[in-house]
């Protein structure tokens, strides 16, 4: 009774329109009310202690700026020439290298949305004017962007962390070889296509070029290193990582690639300058453009627009913590999970109710949200059938991958009709085939368990634990 | 016929820990007891509120019992600080004769004025070090970085034999020990096994310098809204099961020492008589440092129990 | 002028707390590993900071329509059932503003009258959480505007973040350039 009013309450409030996070507030809020004892000042402390009291969550808009530093300051066009140097001779090789593009930008940022919109705006008018059909093109990337919340960083994992106080980077070592498996299945499908469909192929560059490319994109590159070396080499947890990355991301672009910011435009060397008057010109010109970062148009969109996708995404999962906090006080997830270990399901098929509940819910939410939602509900009952927590979490990541693509709310569709101007209903046919790979690759992801805990149990044998 | 009183119960560990266990023999005698008229809820796994946050939810009426650690209550009294004094007691047996004690239990309703009744304290254990590096005198600790709780007394322990004590979310410290990012922390027994920091720290000093305890605590409206029949029923049941919890306790950290010893990841250093002086004589004059806030009879009072 | 300048602040005031929290955890990685220390309360503080970076935000947020939701289902219906729709789900989300409003202030109120600081930070804790007051007084505002500019004609829903606009921006800013391929 009370599992049906809140969740009939919350599609209510999102059908008329509503803010997710507002939605979901205002549905926790009036269960709570009228079937509970518990007070509203205590809601008040709880939306308090989401917001405060999850040092995980702080890398979340820590994640969000570095990648935005990244996204404008031209980071991306390096990396897809880099990808295009390695593999743009194959057959279908723009495709490809777009897909490896979105693979390497998914490793500096933690969102699915960011990856599409940082790759897919230069490379689907690329392929287009290579020769790709559009929708060719559309396909491919806004299913190579989900990878940003499967290979590590990852916003999703964190959150799913904070859920269920598993480490976050125990998750952020069993996303890498799937997101690279699901990159290399999209590469083999893409080269299949081009041999039907005989798409073109660019000429070899060279090894001069890849090297070229290679150390041009290498500012970015180092930012993978940074952050996946002090997570897993132990240097910093994933919310010090994610700070380091962030500032490591502001000088780079701005003082490095120079790309926005107030240093746009001074040449690194002007023409017949000597080397040390180069380098003592840099010098002082990087000095004197410190201060003036703070008042610079473009440092402070960047800024801004960073902030206000961390407070979009940081009061959802707020509120989806208040909300999951009501299940809570009702004993709605003790309840269910009586009922469905009542029913004496076998891992396996619990896995397959694991699917459908979260591909349903994929569709309406964004996904920190139904992680909350769920992972409370799941979790426990997972544990007692001796499913890994960390496998748990990457089946459930790889879901809100599918998410992302799925209407209303697939924020990858949202991106990519906005890139290639066409309607939401065009995106979702030239997304179609590419899902159904997605889905292929959710029943091995399932099923072999290994994909996601080899690398991690791995790393643990080479520390020498167990 | 009235509405059953419920209990809920929010703690932050698993059901299979002490604290868990004590909650769940306290839910079933009372459910055997008092069946129909109280019925208690446990909530483990912080999955009501935080130990941040549960006290003022507590206070708010939507929690009825907790079981935060001691020095999460230095912001409501900072008498409990007694209990983080490093060297204060040399056994659990002196904590039990002091907890039971006049100033014990007079301790336990030190926060009356904001809200607060203690109703016992439970045990965890006494403390070990860990490290990554043997530390058998207080010189071998200077200058490593050690993970605490909130606490100003263990704060000043630490820098009393000159280490950095730093604050980190109890689920980063098992990362953050691994990759050596701190150096070491302290730990019941308990605690070191179930989170397996004995895995990655090759050395655990059998230093017993500390004690982790924690309070059974509820609400004063709450408490005194029960009728005199009940909260009688209620407090017994609460002593045996917090009998039970420290009965579990004091095994676990007999066989989790034996386990992390059995595994041979940890090496197990012992003190000397000598050497344990040496750590007394450079972390005890943190007790002169708090004696103004605790108060000098009380300190003395929780000492004379080693006798 | 005024309400420009006010804007300005607000988006100063955000843009302040989001690099400072940032900085601050990168102080304490550099703290541990330059200098072997590190700060009791940096934990404490930058969690807070990302608390009132959150709560103050939000109105910001609304005002520039960046928080996500679902309109498909209302752009099935015309104008004016549309402006209906809308005047519903903002008294709706007034409700909520007004409850968390009422709840923080009860919280609020006991914690001042209990007299706790925060657990590092020698602040009151009343003081730290107060931000819970701002903020919902400040959304409640914006949506008040959004439901008097729907009541008035002109808007007819919440604007819900156009990420197909901000993408264009991008593809606008590239074209300009001759992409690599
Ligand atoms: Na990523
Ligand atoms: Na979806």
């Amino acid at each position: 009774m009370t599992t049906a009013a809140l969740f009939i309450l919350l599609f209510g409030c999102m059908l008329i329109g509503m803010p997710i996070a507002l939605a979901l507030g205002l549905s926790s809020i009036t269960t709570i009310l009228f079937f509970s004892s518990d007070s509203l000042a205590s809601i008040a402390l709880k939306l308090f202690e989401a917001l405060s009291e999850h040092y995980t969550l702080l890398a979340i808009p820590f994640f969000i700026l570095s990648s935005a530093f990244l996204s404008t300051g031209g980071v991306a066009k390096r990396i897809i020439r880099f990808a295009l140097s390695l593999v743009g001779h194959i057959r279908g090789g723009l495709a490809m290298a777009s897909v490896m593009a979105c693979m390497i930008f998914a490793a500096v940022s933690g969102s699915s949305p960011a990856t599409v919109a940082a790759i897919g705006s230069i490379v689907i008018v690329g392929m287009v004017r290579a020769g790709y059909p559009e929708s060719f093109a559309a396909g491919v990337i806004t299913n190579a962007g989900t990878l940003g919340i499967l290979i590590p960083p990852s916003i999703v994992m964190l959150v799913y962390a904070a859920a269920t106080e598993v480490s976050a980077a125990r998750m952020f070592m069993a996303g890498f070889i799937p997101g690279l498996m699901m990159g290399g299945i999209l590469m083999l499908a893409i080269y299949i296509a081009a041999r039907i469909k005989k798409l073109p192929a660019m000429p070899w560059m060279g090894f001069g070029e890849v090297l070229a490319a290679g150390s041009s994109a290498f500012g970015g590159l180092m930012l993978i290193i940074i952050v996946l070396g002090s997570i897993y080499g132990g240097v910093a947890s994933p919310t010090e990582a994610a700070a380091v990355s962030a500032v490591y991301a502001f000088l780079v672009s701005i003082f490095g690639y120079r790309d926005v910011g107030p240093l746009k435009e001074v040449a690194w060397r002007n023409q017949g300058e000597g080397v040390a008057s180069a380098v003592l010109r840099n010098c002082a010109r990087s000095i004197q453009a410190i201060p003036r970062c703070l008042n610079d148009p473009d440092v402070r969109k960047i800024i801004l627009d960073a902030s206000k996708v961390s407070i979009m995404l940081l009061f959802i999962i707020a509120n989806a913590m208040l909300f999951a906090h009501v299940l809570t006080t009702e004993r709605i997830p003790h309840h269910l999970a009586e009922l469905i270990i009542g029913w004496g399901l076998s891992p396996w098929m619990f896995l397959i109710v694991v699917n459908l509940l979260l591909l349903m819910a994929g569709n309406f939410m964004e996904p920190s949200a139904i992680l909350l939602i769920m992972a409370p509900i799941l979790f426990p009952i997972a544990v007692k059938l001796g499913i890994d927590p960390i496998h748990l979490g990457i089946i459930m990541v790889v879901n809100m991958e599918i998410g992302m693509l799925t209407p209303p709310v697939g924020l990858n569709l949202f991106v990519t009709a906005g890139i290639t101007g066409n309607s939401i209903g065009w995106v979702i046919r030239a997304c179609l085939p590419w899902l159904m790979l997605l889905l292929i690759f959710l029943i091995i992801i399932t099923y072999i368990p290994q994909v996601s805990l080899f690398l991690p149990e791995f790393l643990d044998k080479l520390h020498g634990y167990q | 016929w009235a509405k059953p009183v419920v209990i809920k119960f929010s703690h932050v560990v698993a059901e299979n820990t002490p604290k868990g266990q004590m909650a769940n023999k306290f839910k079933d005698l009372v459910a055997e007891r008092l069946g129909g008229k109280v019925v208690v809820e446990v909530y483990p796994n912080s999955q009501l509120f935080g130990d941040n946050k549960v006290l003022e939810a507590m206070l708010l009426g939507d929690v009825q019992m907790a079981a935060p650690s001691l020095s999460k209550f230095e912001r409501y009294t900072k008498k409990v600080a007694l209990y983080d004094l490093p060297f204060l007691f040399e056994d659990m047996a002196a904590v039990d004769k002091f907890q039971s004690s006049k100033e014990g239990q007079d301790m336990l309703a030190a926060m009356k004025k904001k809200g607060l009744v203690g109703l016992g304290y439970l045990h965890n254990g006494l403390k070990q070090l860990s490290s990554s590096k043997p530390l058998k005198v207080p010189a071998d600790v200077a200058g490593l970085k050690f993970r605490i709780m909130s606490s100003d007394v263990l704060a000043a322990q630490f820098k009393a034999v000159k280490a950095t004590p730093l604050k980190k979310p109890f689920s980063e410290v098992f990362t953050l020990l691994q990759t050596r990012a701190i150096d070491g922390q302290e730990n019941t027994w308990s605690n070191i096994y179930s989170k397996k920091f004995f895995e990655v720290q090759p050395y655990i000093t059998e230093s017993n310098h500390g004690l982790l305890d924690y309070m059974v605590v509820t609400s004063a409206e709450f408490w005194m809204d029960l009728s005199d029949e009940l909260r009688v029923e209620v407090k017994k049941a609460l002593d045996e099961a917090i009998l039970f919890g420290n009965k579990v306790a004091a095994d676990k950290a007999k066989t989790d020492k034996q386990k992390i010893i059995d595994s041979k990841r940890s090496q197990i250093l012992e003190l000397t008589p000598e050497e344990r002086a040496q750590w007394v004589e450079v972390m005890k004059p943190v007790w002169k440092k708090f004696e103004h806030e605790i108060g000098k009879e009380l300190i003395d009072a929780a000492y004379n129990a080693n006798n | 002028m005024f309400l420009r300048v006010l804007s300005q602040v607000e988006e100063a005031l955000i843009s302040l707390l989001l690099i400072a929290t940032t900085l601050l955890v990168f102080l304490d990685v550099v703290m541990r590993f330059g200098f072997n220390t590190g700060f009791m309360w940096t934990q404490e503080l930058t969690l807070h900071m990302s608390a009132w970076f959150v709560l103050f935000g939000t109105s910001y947020g609304i005002k520039v329509g960046s928080h996500i939701g679902v309109d498909a289902f209302v752009k099935l219906f015309p104008r004016g059932m549309r402006r209906l729709i809308t005047c519903v789900a903002c008294i709706l989300s007034l409700c909520y503003c007004g409850l968390i409003l009422y709840g923080s202030w009860i919280y609020l109120a006991k914690m001042k009258k209990i007299g706790i600081e925060l657990e590092d930070l020698p602040i009151p804790t009343w003081l730290a959480h107060g931000m819970l007051l701002v903020g919902f007084s400040f959304i409640s505002i914006r949506i008040l505007l959004l439901l008097w500019q729907v009541v008035i004609d002109e808007a007819d829903g919440f604007r819900h973040v156009d990420e197909a606009k901000e993408s264009m921006e991008i593809v606008e800013e590239l074209k300009e350039e001759e992409v690599t391929p």
